[in-house]
C-alpha cells in the first residue's frame, strides 16, 4: 500500500513538473531543457530554509517556489534578449554550473545528497495525505496552465508562436510573453521541487541532470505538447511505465539503460509518426507541429 | 513624416541597403521596385527596426526608429505587413483581427469588415485555411488594426491572379483616399502598382538607382532594363 501510495506521489510530481514544463515547451515554444534545474532549486532552497532556519515546511515549499520562479530570469532575460535559439545553450549551461555547485559544497550535501529535510507532514496516514494534498496542486497546475493559454493571453500566446515577426508588426512585444511563461513554468517547478524534498526527506543532484530533461520532454512530447491533458497522460504513463519494468526483476545493469531506450525510443517514434501526441487532435495546431511549420517556414525563407 | 539618413543595412558581410537618404510625408504614395535581392525588403523593414545591424538613421514624425524594437516603433503609427508569413495561421480570421487591435478599441474590427466584407464571413475560419488573396488581405486589415497613419507594404499581391492584383491594389487606394492612410508598396507588378502610386524608387543592389514621379518612371522607354 505504502508502495502504491508513493507512487502516486510521483505522478503527481511528474504531473505538476510536465504540464509546466509543456507551458514552457509546448505552448511558449521555449526550447530550454533546464526544467530539471528549477525542480532542484526549489526542493534544495525550501531544504536548506528549513533545515537551517528552521522556517515552516509549508511557508518554506513557497519560497522555494519563488527563488524558483525569480532565478528564471537570470535565464531568460539575458538569453531571450539576444534569440530563442541562446535560450537552449543558456539553459543547457545553467543546468550543469547549477548541479556543479550543489554537486560541490558541503552545505547542499554534496554528492551525497542533502538528508534529514523536515517533512510536511507526519502521523499514521501521512502518504495518503500528502497524495490528496499533491492531487489537489497537480489538478491546479493542469487548471491554471488551461486557463493561462485560454482567451486573449493564450491567443497571444499562439500567434507569438506561428509568427514573432508579424507579431511584433502588430506592436506586441513577444518578448515579455516568453519571459513570463518561463517564469511561471519554473516557479511551478520548484514547487513540486519542494513538495519532493518535505515528502521525501532527501534529495541528491542526480536526480536534476540531463535524464530529468529527458524523462520531461518524453512526457510533454508523448502526452501531446500544447495540449491541456497531455502533459498529465504523459506523466502518468512515463511515471508508471518504468515502475513496472520493475517488476519483470531484471538486474540494474539492464534496467537503467532499457529506460534511457525507451524513452529516446518513444520521444523518435512521436516526433515522427504522432508529433501531436496521445492526446492532440489531427490538427491542433499543438507545440510541436506549430514549431515545424514554423521552422520549414523559416528554413524556407532564409534559403530564398 | 519619414526621414531616412545614409541607411545601410548589413547581414553580416553583406550589405542589403547601401547609403541611403530619402524622405516622404505621411500621406505619400510611394512604390519601391527592384530586382529580386536589390533590398526591397530590407529596406521596409528598417523603416519599422526589423533589422539590426543597420547605421545611419531613421526617423517617423520626429521620432527615432529603434534597431530590434519592431513592437515599440510600429506604434508611433506605421502599420507593416512583412512579405510572408503576416497572418497567424493557428487562429480565427476574428481571433487575428483582436491580436492586431488588442491596443485599440473594437470598433476598428467593424471597420475592418466594412472595408472587407468578405472577411467578415469568413471570421470563423482558421487564417491559415485561407486562399492566398484572402490571407492578403486579412494581412492588410492588421496592419489597419493599428490605426497606421502609414501602410508599409511588402508585395501584398504575390502570387494573386491578375483580377485579384486589382482588387488588393484597388482597397488599397481607397485606404490612402478614404482613411488618408500612406502606402509605401513594394511590388513586383510594376505597372500596376504605378497606377496606384504617385512616387516610385527603384532599389539595384541596396542603393536608389530612380527615384521620380511614377510617371517619369512609366515613360522611360527601357522600363525594363531597370528590373
Ligand atoms: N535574414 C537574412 N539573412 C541574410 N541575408 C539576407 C537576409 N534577408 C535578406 N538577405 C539578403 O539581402 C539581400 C536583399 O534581400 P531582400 O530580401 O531585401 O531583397 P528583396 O529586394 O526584397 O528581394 P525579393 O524581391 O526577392 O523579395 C539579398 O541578397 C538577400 O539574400
Ligand atoms: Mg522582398
Amino acid at each position: 500500500m505504502e508502495y502504491i501510495l508513493t507512487v502516486m506521489v510521483l505522478i503527481g510530481i511528474n504531473v505538476v513538473l510536465a504540464t509546466s514544463f509543456n507551458l514552457i515547451l509546448g505552448y511558449g515554444g521555449l526550447m530550454s531543457v533546464a526544467h530539471p534545474i528549477f525542480y532542484a532549486i526549489g526542493a534544495y532552497c525550501s531544504g536548506l530554509l528549513a533545515i537551517h532556519l528552521q522556517i515552516p515546511v509549508p511557508l518554506s515549499i513557497l519560497i522555494g517556489a519563488g527563488i524558483a520562479m525569480v532565478l528564471s530570469f537570470g535565464v531568460s532575460l539575458p538569453s531571450l534578449r539576444v534569440s530563442g535559439d541562446y535560450l537552449v545553450i543558456a539553459s543547457i549551461g545553467f543546468q550543469l554550473g547549477i548541479l556543479h555547485v550543489i554537486n560541490n559544497l558541503d552545505f547542499t550535501g554534496a554528492a551525497g545528497g542533502l538528508t534529514n529535510i523536515p517533512v510536511l507532514n507526519e502521523g499514521p496516514s501521512r502518504s495518503l495525505v500528502f497524495v490528496l494534498l499533491i492531487a489537489v496542486v497537480a489538478a491546479c497546475a493542469v487548471l491554471l496552465v488551461a486557463w493561462i493559454v485560454e482567451g486573449d493571453y493564450g491567443r497571444a500566446i499562439t500567434a507569438m508562436r506561428n509568427d514573432e515577426e508579424a507579431f511584433s508588426a502588430l506592436g506586441r512585444n513577444a518578448m515579455n510573453i516568453k519571459i513570463v511563461l518561463f517564469a511561471i513554468g519554473s516557479g511551478m517547478a520548484g514547487l513540486a521541487g519542494a513538495l519532493y524534498a518535505h515528502y521525501f526527506a532527501y534529495v541528491t543532484p542526480e536526480q536534476f541532470g540531463i535524464f530529468t530533461s529527458a524523462a520531461l520532454l518524453t512526457m510533454v512530447v508523448v502526452g501531446g505538447a500544447a495540449t491541456t491533458w497531455g502533459p498529465l497522460v504523459g506523466a502518468v504513463l512515463l511515471t508508471t511505465l518504468p515502475q513496472a519494468i520493475t517488476f519483470l526483476g531484471l538486474p540494474v545493469s539492464i534496467m537503467a539503460p532499457l529506460q534511457g531506450v525507451i524513452y529516446t525510443t518513444l520521444v523518435i517514434f512521436f516526433l515522427f509518426a504522432r508529433p501531436q501526441g496521445l492526446t492532440g487532435g489531427s490538427r491542433g495546431g499543438g507545440g510541436l507541429e506549430a514549431w515545424s511549420a514554423s521552422a520549414a517556414f523559416r528554413a524556407r525563407r532564409d534559403a530564398e | 513624416m519619414f526621414e531616412i539618413q545614409n541607411l545601410t543595412a548589413r547581414y553580416g558581410p553583406l550589405i542589403a541597403v547601401n547609403d541611403v537618404s530619402l524622405s516622404f510625408e505621411t500621406g505619400v504614395r510611394m512604390g519601391i521596385f527592384g530586382h529580386n535581392g536589390s533590398g526591397k525588403s530590407t529596406f521596409l523593414k528598417c523603416l519599422v527596426g526589423g533589422v539590426k545591424d543597420v547605421s545611419g538613421a531613421v526617423a517617423f514624425g520626429g521620432s527615432p526608429i529603434v534597431a530590434d524594437q519592431v513592437h515599440r516603433n510600429v506604434m508611433l503609427g506605421i502599420g507593416f505587413v512583412p512579405q510572408v508569413q503576416n497572418v497567424f495561421p493557428n487562429l480565427t480570421v476574428e481571433q487575428n483581427l483582436h491580436i492586431a487591435g488588442s491596443k485599440s478599441d473594437s470598433s476598428f474590427l467593424e471597420e475592418a469588415y466594412a472595408l472587407f466584407p468578405l472577411l467578415r464571413e469568413r471570421q470563423d475560419q482558421l487564417a491559415g485555411d485561407m486562399s492566398g488573396g484572402e490571407q492578403q488581405m486579412l494581412a492588410v486589415a492588421l496592419a489597419l488594426m493599428t490605426r497606421p497613419q502609414i501602410l508599409l507594404l511588402d508585395e501584398p499581391t504575390a502570387g494573386l491572379a491578375p483580377a485579384i492584383v486589382k482588387n488588393v491594389l484597388e482597397s488599397l487606394l481607397r485606404i490612402n483616399s478614404e482613411l488618408g492612410t500612406g502606402l509605401i508598396l513594394v511590388e513586383q507588378n510594376v505597372l500596376a502598382a504605378l497606377d496606384v502610386v504617385e512616387r516610385a524608387i527603384v532599389l539595384k543592389g541596396g542603393r536608389v538607382v530612380f527615384d521620380g514621379a511614377s510617371e517619369e518612371l512609366r515613360a522611360k522607354e527601357d522600363l525594363w532594363a531597370w528590373f
